[in-house]
């Protein structure tokens, strides 16, 4: 043994400064101590003085650079029973004296205030640099050299924690920096976690628990009115209807517009299913229901909105329309967990069209009586009107009832969950049910290196009798049209009545009459008797789907892991529909007809992503990833029955033997395959977390750019800065986030399938093949969306007021844009790649923490967005493009024009003279519409939008409300056009009452018109051919859009740990709507029929109650 | 803890970015099929003939009638006094504010279901391997064709097809230089076929499983077709009578030629395509009957009621209410409809109901020629004192009428015949009074040697109209030629002044998406027109507006 000299000289014991400022680089390997000593000895100008037999036997490895000597020092005596003194050049290394000291594993869970897992959290033993950080689950372990250490707990967005080790097990629930959105932690593309201060981009996230407070049986719903920048019209279709949801504008002609969702990571099937694709409606023209819809809002933890292009990059040409997040539950570590919920809803209709009560049915042309066959109620004076409605339309409801169980270890944890929601739609017959299995599964392995996550979902719908919007198949046609006067009740209990001869049963409606023949003759072709529709024109929409997800991750260390995700989306959607025999003959075979259609939708994906992080000193840090994916769609299925009044060849047998089928009625679905493979990287550079740099690029590889010159090969980047101002510059106290930032992005996106490579020709009616009208399009290239935006968030007195500005530009170039052909070249259409669609705007949002005192809290926000949409360029010489034509019911045509907007309503309009007065025709004393649809009527979406949500508690009460408006914008309205040609609108009594329509008119003479003739006017500019520019209104609504009061009962038990009421309503007040619906509702969540109401049913108010439990 | 980059982990990094790209590449080679339609097929010669077929009068697309409506049944149909449509309120087509959005399909009916086809028949090389089956795809272009001259007037025709190389757009022939091409390719078509017939060959294949009009007699398939051939040529021949005089004799008297093989004289020959098996039907019914969209016009109810025609019962419906509506009844031509729409579908629609046998059904043929026509045709060729025409005018006139009377199973037109009073009804509208109008003519059925022979043509016209029912293109034709039958004006004229509400419509502006895709083109074709007025009161080349004689 070896003697040294021990100096113990305490009072002299000072730490010299020195000494922390001598740093050196080390690399050891299986050294002993005293190796290890004169390591240093040989590195640093210090000495050092040991006892030998005092040195533990182990060997330590050291791998530092850089790093002080203390640091380096304590770690290689971590863990064993030495200590050491710093005295000048000296440093002595000493056994510890204390008793109690033991080395031992401290384990524990770090989660957020919600008990939601933080993974990546660090954990240090304070005053040393040894360290780990928690895994997947939240769930970390640490060796610590004795009990009087203190953890160290630091997470980006989360105050910093330090925990006294007491006991074995220290879990640490973190608080956010903020309690505002500034510095949550908001998950980006590809399912990473970022701190919202980092981003380069703007984003809006919205708590799992905004979404069930007021639920919606199509849960995206939930965020109307909540999200700046963000456009949600509800598919007027009734219960399980789907929704048009689109960020900063719609941007694509003939692509899709709406915005791309992402469920943990993973890109969600959003085929955009059937939807209404002629005011007529008919058989194929029903709301499919989106896949959104499907999932229940009680398994999902946050959601996050990716708006412009910077933030989507990353998913390809689908998140150029903006991207929404949907991060779903997980089981917790150390952490079982009953939480049931259920809720009741009841849905009465918001408004009805207003009725004339004064004048009844048309008289015959003698004028002796009234033709108890006509359909119109321009007749005599009558008193006695009824409400036709209100012996129709239902009180709806909807049931959801929703429970999950959580639990898990350190090395597993699970989730399951099952919801069922019912609901009964305003009118009968139109019911959902749902059912919704979710269960997921992480496990560790592999002392957590390997995580594995599968999340499965299973979710059953059946929807029955959709209403159907348009003219036909639409009860409210004849419910609205039926003559005043008359007595509908008998129409009702009576839709139909045996036919003598056959005994078939015959619809019953006051405009059919038999003929000579037997046969029937209808007055009219859009309508029918609404309980003949609902019992005998029935249809049915099952929906089967199965969402897997499997992730498979392995950090090869801590600052590189490899993830491997694949997912399978497969939709079967079922619809039929069963017509009986005397259904109007326009719409149906004499023996009724029965359509089927079975497809089958599935989206494949996959990619292999590595992630990587690591500091090239103290102050840049880079964080990235490296990764590949592929994504296929593809859809398989087949219709029977669709071509307009082919029927069966049995009466009111509802089978594919019974029909009479065709090429032209009985298809395969065009598979519209579609595989993308893309390569991506992207990298996060942070500076002294001051400043930030995102630099991002991705090539994608699409099959539906094959057959195309260019090939199928398109690259394209993003790049975003932002600065932290209130980190480099001092500023005062009150601002506690100071940021600005900005970033460009392009965003590619590939045509759709097919339109490269139109088929040559389809086999048609007989088996004859047909050639195809379309002409292929060789120079097709994808969409270009290049945008822009700069951004500024602040944050005022302690994190309570934050602001969030960012102004945006938008420039979608490449459109896929179809043109017609002159025919003589026999084709008649094409595709041609131009066009410059720009959207531009702002988005601002307040948040404020009014009171925050521990009883009483008062939060209120304030969103507000302005979006304005101009097409600047269309193809040469094209300087119009047509969404939905002519023809479609209505005098309506939805066109784009250079100058104009995505969305343009143009119509015909009245006649005027050179003053402006309205021409009259002097010889038929009515008013004279314009022929052709090409006035520029208005644009339906909204030129800005706000919404203002608040939040109060107050002790165990809590009371929320959120008002929003939409401002701008003019919607069409074809039900109130009808009426009014066919008298039975209140316009139309009181034009009658008043003796004229009061105008500013003249005849072609030049002679003054100041009133005319109501049915005159009324059959001139209403009915379906009218005179659409009479039809406008302002699309500018402002409602009360949810609010929710609740109650969290104060619970002592052991088993129920906490139990919420609450009462909701929904849509309950209109403070300003001047439109006859409204304008929230769509026909059609594609890019046509935006704004028009051809007989939508109305919207609906909602009230109900809702409990939580938790167990 | 901080990690340091070294130069291995920076590698291996890139390295893994490099296998990931790598992984990426090659994996495209499927990426052509996957964007292949799956319900993609190439068109056979079958398909391409019996297309052909269906398109002049357009059912070719199966399903709904949508085309054929805009085609010809709410213009033409209408014009021509045979059919009116109580929908669409007014002002619409009928009452002359004519509508760009249906007037175009008579134009890409032509080129994309007509020519087209043929175009591909002979991209399959039919041409030089089987003239004779070339022979019946160009027939079938002229008939589909001459009906696009004739509602426009110049068309493109001998440069139709994709662009040559420099070429910018489509350019349009003169409706005269169409004619001499019609003329030209008729030559043809009859050299193609005589020398078939005389060789005695068969083709290689089974034509008459293709062949929509003449397969169902195959023994005298190409004989037929030569003779609709001559038919055919005879009516563009007389078409041109009054413009071309000198052309129009030598066509005719080739077109009746018996060395040419001589022209439709039996009802067996009756140029009707066969509906095939499939989701085909007669348009015209199909619109009748299940959309309940189209009925009776106003003039041919009065002059088929004026004249006691007994074919009235084959024609046409009674009303659904006789006491209210009376018997027989039709709408007349430009009504505003509104407010008693659903009542005018109760006046008379085209026979498919009463009756115990109803003359039209979904799958009654569609008539593109009859052989009363061709009789008529005959005697206005001897009243123009053509050689060949095989009998006077008026034995020819009464021929025509009395094939017509076979053609529907009316019997002996011997009583018809001899009527020398009875005149076109007036018109009576039991719904509104605003519509009635007087008996359009004074011109009975009795043939009169000793009558002018502008009211001879009138005569004649007017029978081969009766007879020509329920067809309109060749109704309105033939009315705007000759002036004849005389029909009742539109009640509302909505045409802004372009079209004079007595001298009646006189064609159809050219195709609105034209003037936007190839309007160099349609530009110089307006000065081919007879005044550089696209508009409906433009008289076409064959129109002169002056006496027949």
């Amino acid at each position: 043994m070896k003697l040294s000299i021990i100096l113990l000289l305490i009072s002299c014991l000072r730490v010299s400064a020195n000494t922390y400022s001598q740093k050196l680089n080390l690399t050891l390997k299986n050294a002993s101590f005293s190796q290890a000593f004169s390591a240093i000895e040989q590195k640093t100008r210090f000495r050092i003085l040991y006892s030998d037999d005092l040195l533990p036997e182990n060997t330590v490895n050291v791998e530092v650079r850089n790093e002080p000597l203390t640091n380096v020092l304590n770690h290689i005596l971590y863990g064993s029973n030495l200590t050491y003194k710093v005295l000048d050049n000296k440093v002595i290394v000493i056994s510890r004296t204390d008793a109690k000291f033991q080395a031992k594993t401290i384990s524990g869970t770090v989660t957020d205030t919600s008990g939601n897992p933080l993974s990546g959290v660090s954990v240090m033993v304070k005053g040393t640099s040894k360290g780990t950080v928690t895994n997947a689950a939240g769930v970390y372990s640490i060796d610590v050299p004795d009990n009087n250490v203190t953890l160290v707990f630091v997470y980006v967005g989360y105050t910093i924690q330090e925990i006294p080790v007491n006991g074995d097990t220290v879990d640490v629930s973190l608080i956010p920096l903020e309690a505002a959105a500034g510095n949550d932690v908001v998950v980006t593309a590809l399912g990473i976690k970022r701190s919202e201060r980092d981003l380069t981009y703007s984003t809006q996230q919205i708590g799992g628990d905004e979404l069930t407070r007021v639920k919606h049986t199509n849960l995206i719903n939930s965020l109307n009115g909540k999200v700046a920048g963000l456009t949600i019209n509800a598919n007027g279709s009734g219960v399980g209807g789907s929704s048009k949801v689109v960020l900063r504008g719609s941007k694509s002609l003939l692509g899709n517009n709406q915005a791309l969702y992402v469920i943990d990571g993973i890109p969600m099937n959003n085929n955009t299913t059937n939807q209404p694709s002629t005011g007529f409606g008919g058989t194929t023209s029903y709301d499919g229901g989106d896949p959104i819809s499907n999932l229940n809002p009680d398994d999902i933890e946050s959601i996050t909105v990716l708006k412009g292009a910077s933030a989507s990059a990353l998913y390809g040409g689908a998140g150029g329309n903006g991207v929404i997040l949907i991060t779903t539950k997980s089981g917790k570590n150390g952490k079982t967990q009953i939480n049931f919920s259920s809720g009741a809803t009841l849905n009465k209709i918001a408004y009805k069209p207003d009725f004339q009560n004064s004048y009844g049915q048309s008289l015959t042309t003698d004028g002796k009586g009234i033709d108890s066959t006509s359909i119109y109620s321009w007749g005599n004076p009558t008193s006695n009107s009824q409400d036709n409605l209100s012996q129709f339309f239902q009180t709806g409801n909807d049931f959801t009832n929703s429970i999950s169980l959580s639990s898990g270890s350190k090395i597993a944890q699970s989730y399951f969950s099952y919801a069922n929601t019912t609901s009964r739609g305003i009118e009968p017959g139109n019911k959902l049910q749902r059912n919704n299995f979710n269960f997921k599964e992480i496990g560790h392995f592999l002392n957590d290196k390997l995580t594995v996550d599968v999340n499965t979902n299973y979710i059953t719908q059946n929807i029955d009798n959709s209403p159907n919007a348009g003219f036909y198949f639409n009860p409210l046609t004849g419910l609205y049209l039926f003559p005043r006067g008359r007595n509908i009740a008998q129409y009702k209990s009576m839709y139909e009545v045996p036919d003598v001869a056959t005994g078939v049963p015959v619809q019953n409606w006051f405009d059919i009459t038999p003929e000579n023949d037997g046969s029937l003759q209808f007055g009219d072709d859009i309508q029918q008797n609404p309980w003949w529709i609902i019992n005998r024109n029935t249809n049915a929409l099952q929906r089967n789907r199965l969402i897997l997800n499997a992730i498979v991750k392995y950090d090869f260390s801590s600052w590189f892991n490899l993830q491997a995700r694949g997912s399978i989306d497969r939709i079967n959607d079922i619809y039929d529909q069963k017509l009986y025999a005397t259904t109007n003959p326009v719409v149906s075979g004499s023996n009724g007809k029965y359509y089927y259609s079975n497809g089958v939708s599935t989206q494949k994906y996959g990619d292999l992503i590595g992630n990587f992080n690591f500091s090239i000193n103290n102050s840049v840090k880079i964080t990235g990833l490296v990764g590949t994916s592929i994504n296929d769609s593809k859809t398989v299925g087949r219709f029977y029955g669709s071509s307009g009044s082919v029927g069966l060849y049995y009466p009111n047998v509802f089978t594919l033997q019974n029909t009479i089928t065709d090429p032209a009625t009985t298809q395969d679905m065009p598979e519209n395959h579609l595989q993308v493979q893309s390569v991506f990287a992207s990298a996060n550079i942070a500076y002294k977390d001051e400043l930030y740099l995102d630099v991002t690029g991705r090539n994608d590889w699409s099959s539906s750019l094959s057959n195309t010159k260019d090939g199928y090969s398109f690259f394209y980047p993003s790049i975003g800065a932002n600065a932290l101002l209130n980190k480099i510059f001092k500023m005062p106290q009150s601002i506690s986030l100071a940021k600005v930032r900005a970033s460009y992005a392009e965003v590619g996106l590939a045509p759709l399938p097919y339109q490269s490579n139109p088929p040559i020709a389809t086999i048609g009616s007989g088996g004859n093949a047909s050639l195809n009208n379309t002409s292929p399009a060789t120079a097709l290239a994808p969409q270009k969306t290049k945008s822009w935006e700069i951004g500024t968030q602040w944050r005022f007195l302690g994190d309570r007021l934050g602001l969030d500005f960012t102004y945006y530009n938008t420039n979608t170039r490449n459109q896929t844009i179809q043109i017609n052909q002159s025919v003589p070249t026999f084709y008649g259409n094409g595709y041609v790649i131009a066009g410059n669609i720009r959207n531009r705007g702002v988005e601002l949002t307040i948040n404020y923490d009014l009171i925050s005192s521990s009883d009483f809290k008062w939060n209120t926000a304030v969103n507000y967005s302005f979006n304005q949409n101009k097409v600047l360029e269309l193809a040469p010489g094209i300087t119009q493009s047509i969404l939905t034509g002519s023809g479609n019911g209505a005098q309506y045509v939805s066109m784009v024009k250079v100058g104009g907007s995505l969305g343009d309503i143009y119509g015909n309009v009245l006649q005027k003279d050179a003053q402006g007065r309205i021409l009259i025709d002097s010889v038929s004393k009515s008013p004279i519409p314009t022929s052709a649809d090409t006035s520029l009527l208005g644009n339906p979406n909204p030129k800005w939008q706000l919404g203002w949500n608040n939040n109060f508690t107050y002790k165990n009460f809590s009371l929320s409300f959120l008002v929003d408006g939409q401002f701008g914008g003019k919607v069409m309205s074809v039900t109130q056009q009808v009426m009014d040609g066919y008298g039975v609108s209140a316009i139309t009594g009181a034009a009658r009452s008043a003796g004229g329509v009061k105008i500013n008119g003249a005849y072609q003479n030049g002679t003054p018109v100041t009133s005319v003739d109501a049915e005159k006017w009324y059959t001139t500019v209403g009915n379906r051919n009218g005179v659409a520019g009479e039809y406008m209104y302002s699309a500018t609504v402002v409602r009360l859009r949810e609010i929710s009061l609740g109650y969290s009962l104060p619970i002592k038990s052991s088993v129920i740990k906490a139990l919420k009421f609450s009462v909701i309503g929904s849509n309950l007040v209109y403070f300003y709507k001047k439109a006859p619906f409204d304008p929230g509702l769509t026909m059609s969540t594609g890019n046509g029929f935006s704004g028009v109401d051809i007989f939508m049913p109305p919207a609906t108010r909602n009230f109900g109650l809702s409990l939580n439990a938790t167990f | 803890m901080k990690y340091m980059i070294n130069n291995s982990k920076f590698c291996s990094g890139f390295l893994i970015a490099a296998l990931l790209i790598f992984i990426n590449f090659g994996c495209t080679k499927n990426f052509e099929k996957y964007n292949t339609s799956n319900l993609s097929v190439s068109v056979d010669m079958a398909s391409a003939f019996k297309h052909i077929m269906m398109a002049p009068v357009n059912f070719s697309g199966g399903g709904d009638p949508n085309s054929y409506q805009v085609q010809q049944n709410l213009s033409a149909d209408a014009f021509s006094g045979y059919h009116m449509c109580a929908h669409f309120g007014a002002p619409n087509n009928m009452t002359y504010a004519l509508n760009p959005g249906w007037n175009g399909e008579m134009f890409k009916v032509g080129y994309l279901d007509g020519m087209r086809y043929v175009s591909l028949i002979k991209n399959m090389g039919v041409d030089t391997k089987y003239p004779a089956a070339w022979a019946v795809a160009q027939i079938m272009q002229i008939e589909c064709m001459h009906r696009v001259t004739d509602y426009y007037g110049p068309i493109p025709y001998s440069h139709a097809g994709p662009l040559e190389n420099g070429q910018t757009g489509s350019v349009y022939d003169s409706q005269q230089d169409v004619y001499n091409e019609f003329f030209l390719q008729l030559d043809t078509i009859v050299t193609n076929l005589k020398a078939f017939i005389s060789s005695g060959q068969k083709l290689p294949f089974d034509f008459s499983t293709m062949d929509l009009i003449y397969g169902n007699n195959p023994s005298n398939e190409f004989q037929n077709w030569l003779s609709y051939a001559n038919s055919l040529r005879l009516r563009l021949a007389i078409r041109i009578s009054n413009v071309d005089p000198a052309t129009a004799k030598i066509q005719g008297e080739k077109a009746l030629d018996p060395n040419n093989g001589g022209v439709l004289t039996d009802n067996s020959q009756i140029v009707q395509v066969q509906i095939p098996a499939g989701n085909f039907s007669n348009p015209l019914v199909a619109i009748a009957k299940n959309w309940v969209q189209t009925n009776i016009g106003a003039s041919i109810q009065c002059y088929m009621t004026g004249y006691k025609d007994p074919r009235i019962g084959k024609y046409m419906d009674t009303c659904s209410n006789v006491a209210k509506y009376g018997k027989y009844r039709g709408i007349r031509v430009g009504t505003n409809p509104q407010p008693n729409e659903s009542a005018y579908s109760g006046y008379s629609t085209i026979n498919f109901k009463d009756g115990a046998t109803p003359s039209f059904n979904l799958q009654t043929p569609v008539v593109l020629m009859t052989t009363a026509e061709v009789y008529f045709l005959r005697a206005e060729a001897a009243l123009r004192n053509w050689s060949n025409a095989g009998g006077t005018a008026d034995q020819l006139y009464e021929q025509g009428v009395q094939t017509s009377f076979n053609q529907w199973n009316a019997g002996s037109a011997t009583t018809y015949l001899n009527d020398n009073t009875s005149v076109p009804d007036a018109y009576n509208d039991p719904l509104d009074a605003g519509n009635n109008a007087s008996s359009p003519s004074s011109i009975t059925v009795k043939w009169d040697d000793n009558a002018s022979n502008e009211q001879k043509l009138e005569r004649i016209i007017t029978q081969k109209w009766i007879a020509n029912f329920p067809e309109g293109m060749e109704g309105w034709t033939e009315f705007r030629r000759t002036g004849y039958p005389k029909l009742f004006p539109v009640v509302i004229n909505s045409s802004g002044g372009t079209i004079n509400t007595a001298v009646q419509i006189r064609r159809i502006p050219f195709s609105q998406d034209e003037y936007t895709l190839n309007n160099a083109e349609v530009i110089k074709a307006i000065q081919l027109l007879s005044t550089p007025a696209d508009n409906g009161g433009t008289r076409l080349w064959w129109d002169t507006g002056k006496p027949n004689f």
